[in-house]
């Protein structure tokens, strides 16, 4: 996608009116992570756009080729920091599915429920940097000491806050600890009477409307063709959710409501996450509810010398921001031949940075990137 | 030398109040994001950090400008009776001291353009647009009060409301006192109207290029730009005060008003904002100015 010639631009040049470059990143408050457009701007609009991508690239797929299966387990986390959990859980499903087991009911509903406590802490921390972005940092704060509450059950359970590096081939390492869930109850209630004060400081909030209404517009059409996945996609009214359509884990024994709305600017997908929100906190009690008891992880051996058979197979899963998908290819060997990944923030951070910044203010450029929740690490793998 | 003295401490006082209200400023907001907030004294001791810094200039105009918007906004200061003192016992006369007010903006302004960068001009050339669009309703507003007294004298605005509460221009005038209160909130540059510094827009705008001393003497320029603006709200619709205490209290009164708004609100877009200038504060001036006049 080309950017569009503009006309701006030849009025700069018969004004005489200087074209400059302005660096949006990588160090910008504005930006998330260590990711850049530079913008050429004509006073304070935007005539063309080249992302800076490349400060975060650490060659994730070819480094899974070097380490045994397992290992690589620590590094998929890392492509999405905010949202962790789906790559574990996608990497190792695509194992399963080449090596052809079934895990425990159990691990399968602790892989969900995981899953979605993942998802609330990256909405949360999307909420937050939406109002962020927009000059709005009190729910920013509220929002992150919130999430602190989760990510301290996630140390309960795992021993890390934010890389739990908690499923593994088989299964998850370890069962819910005692009184874990009597805890992750509390904490659901509190997040449950929190929405009453997020939904008056940032979706009510008329000066909120009127900047984001009618910002970075996606038809449905055109979300579908791009590879537009995710709350963003939902909101420009596509029913497609991987949890619903290719279910994976626990998700084909519960009953996941699909939230779509049209309208596909950036105030739907904002209101698309803040809806979602309250729906993974119905999912997750749904989940604690009809989890089953006995084992939550096979038997495969030794982990660490674990071969798998030759073949491939691609998982997906749902992550906060889209699909996340693996393709793993083995040969039979101690180490991945080949493992491909598939991040929802491509097509938002590259593709319609093309099309949307173009003729937009540098005022919107923040709130832009906080609506479409780009994630600049999994552009750059 | 005395008058020199008295200018010398009246600056001095400013600038503490200044400073103190920021601080106390930040631990308010601190407590309303449920966080515990710095000392309410910090604003003293990041400007004695930045002062004892080395520091980068880029040409003669930033140091001048840096200097003349200190300058300015200390000149204003002078003008300003606070309880009943002024500094130099000439004039109070509101057109001085809106006018001189502007000429620190202006340094400001000429300080941060020459240092280059297109985040600081940007910057600059919204907090400029800012400026026509409070100036506008603000003037609406002391055209009605210098009707209704006759006089353009601050000092004597204040005192014409002396005695009880009820004669406080704020009681008399509730429509002119919400149009000055939203042209205030533009004019000390807090949310709904921080365009001009909007971090994740432009990367803190004029600021960007300003680091040790010339940001500590940016830190100055805001702390005396608070003293001044909420001086001028006190005199004009709150009664002035018959001691320093009271002065600053009710000043404290004011900035925590524009504090708890800033809390909640997001930005406008620099249209957004003038264009919401220029509509509500304005139409409430006016409507204020046809009671008065009619």
């Amino acid at each position: 996608m080309d950017a569009p010639s503009y006309t701006l631009s030849k009025i700069a040049e018969r004004d005489n009116l200087a074209v400059y470059e302005l660096f949006f990143g990588p160090n910008h408050p504005g930006m998330h992570g260590n990711f850049g457009y530079v913008l050429e701007m004509i006073g304070t609009e935007i005539v063309k756009v080249r992302p800076n991508a490349g400060h975060l690239h650490r060659g994730f797929e070819k480094l899974m080729e070097q380490k045994l299966w397992v290992q690589n387990i620590a590094l998929v986390p890392r492509i999405c920091v905010v949202d962790p959990d789906p790559n574990e859980v996608a990497y190792c499903t695509a194992i399963e599915k080449i090596m052809g087991v079934d895990i425990p009911d159990r691990a399968k509903f602790i892989r969900t429920i995981t899953l979605e406590m993942s998802r609330l802490t990256s909405f949360l921390m999307g909420m937050g940097a939406l109002g962020a972005a927009l000059g709005l940092y009190t729910p920013m704060y509220i929002m992150m000491a919130d999430r602190d509450l989760i990510l301290d059950l996630f140390e309960w359970l795992t021993g890390a806050r934010i890389y739990h590096i908690f499923n593994i081939p088989g299964g998850v390492r370890n069962d819910l600890p005692e009184g874990w869930v009597e805890r992750l109850n509390e904490v659901l209630d509190h997040l449950e009477k929190r929405l009453i004060e997020y939904d008056k400081l940032v979706f009510e909030n008329p000066i909120i409307h009127k900047r984001l209404k009618g910002l970075g517009y996606i038809s449905k059409e055109e979300a579908i063709r791009t590879g537009i996945t995710g709350p963003n996609l939902r909101a420009s009214g596509a029913a497609y959710d991987v949890r619903v359509d290719d279910p994976y884990a626990a998700y084909p024994y519960l009953d996941v409501k699909v939230i779509t709305q049209d309208g596909g600017d950036a105030l739907t997908r904002a209101v698309q996450v803040r809806l979602e929100f309250e729906e993974t906190i119905k999912l997750i009690r749904q989940a604690l509810k009809e989890m089953p008891d006995g084992d939550v992880r096979l038997n495969l051996g030794n982990l660490s010398m674990l071969k798998v058979p030759k073949g491939e197979a691609y998982a997906k899963v749902e992550s906060s921001k889209g699909e996340f998908g693996y393709y793993v290819v083995s040969d039979g060997g101690l180490k991945p031949y080949r493992v491909g990944v598939r991040g929802p923030s491509l097509p938002a951070g590259l593709l319609y940075a093309q099309k949307h910044l173009p003729k937009m203010k540098i005022d919107d450029v923040a709130a832009w990137m906080a609506s479409l929740a780009i994630c600049p690490p999994d552009i750059d793998k | 030398m005395m008058a020199v003295l008295r200018v010398f401490l009246f600056g001095i006082f400013a600038i503490f109040i200044g400073l103190l209200f920021m601080g106390i400023g930040r631990k308010v907001i601190a407590r309303i994001q449920l966080r515990y907030g710095p000392p309410f004294y910090q604003a003293f001791l990041d400007v004695g950090k930045l002062f004892a810094r080395k520091s980068i200039t880029h040409n003669f105009v930033m140091d001048l400008g840096m200097v003349m918007a200190l300058g300015g906004l200390l000149a204003t200061m002078l003008f300003v009776p606070i309880a009943g003192h002024v500094a130099v016992k000439t004039s109070t006369n509101l057109i001085v001291i809106m006018y001189l007010m502007a000429i620190g903006y202006l340094g400001m302004a000429m300080a941060v353009a020459a240092s280059g960068n297109p985040n600081a001009t940007i910057g600059v050339s919204r907090a400029l647009t800012m400026m026509l669009g409070y100036e506008v309703p603000f003037f609406t507003v002391i055209l009605g009060l210098i009707i209704v007294n006759g006089t353009s004298s601050l000092e004597l605005i204040s005192q014409s409301q002396a005695g009880s509460i009820l004669n406080w221009n704020m009681i008399k005038f509730p429509l002119a006192f919400i149009a000055a209160e939203i042209a205030l909130q533009a004019m000390m540059g807090e949310k709904p109207f921080d365009a001009m510094i909007a971090p994740a827009e432009i990367a803190s705008g004029p600021m960007v290029e300003l680091s040790g001393k010339y940001l500590g003497l940016a830190f100055l320029t805001h702390a005396v730009s608070i003293f001044v603006e909420t001086a001028i709200i006190v005199n004009l619709f709150m009664g002035g005060a018959s001691n320093i205490f009271t002065f600053v209290l009710k000043q404290f009164e004011i900035y925590l008003i524009t504090i708890f708004i800033e809390a909640v609100f997001p930005r406008f877009k620099i249209e957004q904002a003038v264009k919401f200038l220029w509509t509500v504060p304005i139409g409430i001036a006016v409507l204020q100015l046809l009671l008065i006049l009619l």
